[in-house]
């Protein structure tokens, strides 16, 4: 038992200096604002719809929002007394253990009491400028104090990328008798420790449209998100939906996985990138590729079968991928890598089988995204 | 889990009155400094005080053990869901005897809205809470250290001061030695009524001089024994105060890796639970009404599939587990020694508890 756990947890790394936190704070800051530009970039290929893209970009916004409320409680990592460390997962994620944002959670269904005790941001301003002149001594505690309650402020403002976001529905259009929803939700995954969006076009056939079944709905919900595991092919997830739930009909569900993020410095990485971040050596604001998967599952048409002795249901026949459908469960499995213009140079010139299908984006002069 | 409610309660309770036992010690060293600024030198910090606060953090310590042994029990709750994931229902048993395909459907019905995030929420929580307590303790701990440490300081130096001046006031009685000797030599062979007068005034207040520094080496003996009394109690309480932390530290750190790797444990169990339902031959076939043969070829063709990528993926994540394996081996196994060092004997009554031995 021992040793599965430490398995488990073997690749967790504390980060316990306080510039070496700062940075990984500041890196994955740039890296979100990068990740919104390719958004809108995959958008204009069309391979988003308008409605996609925009729903994909809140949760994009909302992982920079964890991430900027993270970087205020591990703000003083290292150097007050008693302060958290964060703790990340180094092999094939380079994010925040889930437990780092299930922690989140408690801390946020506890914010009033929190921020009900604590001075506010004046005073503890105040009370260091005073300590300053008065003792001529770093304030570190009142610092730790004023970080803490920066973390309390912006869970309490919300809009936050949390270990689980429940589904939503919204209405594209009516189809005949049917009306088609995109369904969006997304999950922090446990195993990978990576964010990972869900997209799911769903026609529905009940009498009262999805979201306002009060019948359906809630069942639907605790359903899909019981069944976002990293470990479950689409297909897995489809027809299970498909059979749960005779009046709703998937036709079409995307995974996007956000991650992982490599990086020569902070992670550690088997196979063709870690050779070209290692050549790379770029300086420390370049240091990083970002691994963006995209898997989709389209269906191919629907059957009517038996169900039961006396009833019909309507199910859906999947695309599966010719060559490994099997295997990876899906229609089509697209990889992208976000990556700045060093690491690019040597990932040309070395071109490594591994990442030839793969899509690259180039990070450019003032943020500007290339395709390349 | 209100048997967790209640021994929360208590250990809180008990966190309370230890904190003010520490900090009336401190108080009274505290107190005892102010007296020897007075003057005065009683000093009434007893051996007996310090026995019963260490007495008594020791039995919160014990207790505080014991709640993080009693999440155990709180994470007990995880396995009968597991087993409830592994098993079939009553219900599912009873319709399983008319169609085994429809109960073996059923029981994958359930095990999809299966979900341990609740759980798990609980856990940490539960947790954090004891971590909170435990840190409570260490902070108060912590600075009750340093107002002792910085008290100390200054006595040291007091002490120092104390005892040069005492040194002084030796030196100076031992050159007076010779001089009374001189002068009382000088007395008794001494002829003339008028000038022996004047020596004798002369001894009469070297003497009345050495009197007074003699009493005054009484003194500052009296002083210098008195400071050191006192540091050696301080010394003492900061050396408590210090093993206490340490214990502090001790239980926070067990604390954490545990439930940071109960979370990871708990979920990929669920996770590998769940997966197990596409690994089944039927739900491998997407296509409604293909034969039976065909379904079972691309089944075993899949699994072999699966079973390669398997032994690769293994093999690749072998050569990074070895790298760190052993350091984090290392850390968990010093971490591990620290707790059982301390608290081999609770462990022992727990396990003997537990398991009826």
């Amino acid at each position: 038992m021992a040793d599965v756990k430490d398995a488990l947890t073997s690749d967790h790394m504390e980060l316990y200096d306080t510039l070496t936190a700062r940075r990984y704070f500041a890196k994955f800051d740039r890296i979100t604002a990068h990740l919104l530009r390719v958004a809108g970039e995959v958008e204009s290929e069309g391979r988003l719809t308008r409605t996609e893209a925009r729903t994909l970009g809140r949760y994009l916004t909302a992982l920079a929002a964890t991430f900027d409320a993270l970087s205020h409680k591990y703000l003083m990592t290292g150097r007050a007394e008693g302060s958290p460390r964060l703790t990340f997962d180094r092999h094939d994620s380079g994010f925040p253990v889930a437990q780092e944002l299930m922690v989140m959670a408690l801390d946020a269904a506890q914010v009033d009491k929190h921020l009900g005790g604590m001075a506010s941001e004046t005073e503890l301003k105040d009370r260091m400028v005073r300590q300053i002149v008065r003792d001529l001594a770093v304030p570190v505690q009142l610092q730790f104090a004023l970080s803490q309650r920066l973390y309390y402020e912006s869970l309490a403002a919300g809009g936050l990328f949390w270990a689980r976001n429940d589904p939503d529905a919204q209405w594209i259009e009516d189809k005949g008798d049917r009306r088609h929803y995109l369904v969006h939700w997304a999950v922090y995954d446990a195993q990978a420790n990576l964010p990972v969006v869900y997209l799911m076009d769903v026609e529905d056939s009940g009498k009262k449209p999805l979201p306002n079944d009060d019948r359906r709905w809630p069942l639907v919900q605790s359903h899909l998100m019981a069944q976002s595991l990293g470990g479950l092919k689409l297909l897995t997830i489809a027809q299970g939906f498909d059979k749960d739930f005779p009046e709703t009909h998937p036709k079409r569900l995307r995974r996007i996985t956000l991650g992982p993020m490599h990086s020569h410095d902070f992670t550690l990485q088997s196979g063709p990138i870690s050779q070209v971040l290692a050549d790379a050596q770029a300086p420390d604001g370049d240091d990083w590729a970002m691994v963006w998967t995209v898997e989709d599952l389209i269906s191919d048409r629907e059957e009517e079968v038996k169900d039961g002795w006396f009833s019909t249901a309507e199910r859906q026949v999947f695309r599966l991928d010719p060559f490994n459908g099997a295997d990876t469960g899906a229609t089509k499995t697209e990889r992208m890598v976000i990556l700045p213009e060093r690491p690019y140079q040597v990932l040309a010139e070395l071109n490594p089988a591994g990442l030839r299908d793969v899509q690259k984006f180039v990070v450019g002069e003032g943020g500007r995204i290339i395709p390349a | 889990m209100a048997d967790f409610e209640t021994q929360i309660l208590e250990s809180q309770k008990q966190v309370a009155a230890a904190q003010a036992k520490i900090s009336e010690v401190t108080g009274r060293i505290e107190a005892a400094r102010a007296k020897l600024d007075a003057g005065e030198a009683a000093i009434d910090i007893e051996n007996a005080t310090l026995d019963d606060v260490n007495k008594h953090t020791d039995v919160m310590n014990a207790n505080i053990a014991e709640l993080i042994m009693g999440l155990d029990d709180v994470t007990a709750g995880f396995s009968k869901d597991f087993d409830e994931m592994r098993s079939k229902t009553g219900m599912e048993s009873f319709v399983g005897i008319f169609s085994n395909a429809k109960s073996e459907s059923m029981r994958q019905e359930r095990l999809r809205t299966a979900s341990i995030d609740t759980k798990l929420q609980d856990l940490i929580a539960k947790s954090d809470v004891i971590v909170r307590l435990l840190q409570g303790q260490l902070d108060l701990l912590n600075t009750q250290k340093t107002r002792v440490e910085v008290n100390l300081g200054d006595t040291l130096t007091e002490r120092e001061t104390t005892v040069s001046a005492l040194e002084s006031v030796r030196a100076e009685i031992t050159t007076m030695d010779p001089k009374i000797i001189e002068l009382e030599n000088k007395i008794s062979v001494e002829q003339d009524a008028a000038v022996r007068t004047k020596l004798e005034t002369d001894l009469a207040g070297l003497n009345a001089r050495y009197n007074a520094l003699v009493q005054d080496e009484q003194v500052q003996l009296a002083k210098s024994q008195t400071l050191e009394r006192y540091i050696e109690k301080g010394k003492t309480w900061v050396d408590s105060l210090t093993n206490q932390a340490a214990t502090q530290l001790v239980l926070i750190n067990k604390l954490q890796t545990d439930t940071k790797q109960r979370v990871v444990l708990y979920d990929a169990l669920t996770s590998s639970l769940k997966t197990a339902q596409q690994q089944d031959v039927a739900h491998r076939i997407n296509e409604i009404g293909v034969k039976t043969d065909q379904e079972a070829q691309a089944a075993m063709a899949a699994i072999g599939a699966a079973t390669n990528d398997k032994m690769a993926d293994m093999l690749e994540s072998h050569e990074q587990h070895m790298v760190f394996a052993r350091q984090v081996l290392e850390q968990k196994a010093k971490a591990d020694e620290r707790f059982a060092r301390r608290f081999a004997k609770i462990v022992e009554k727990h396990d003997k508890n537990a398991y009826g031995e």
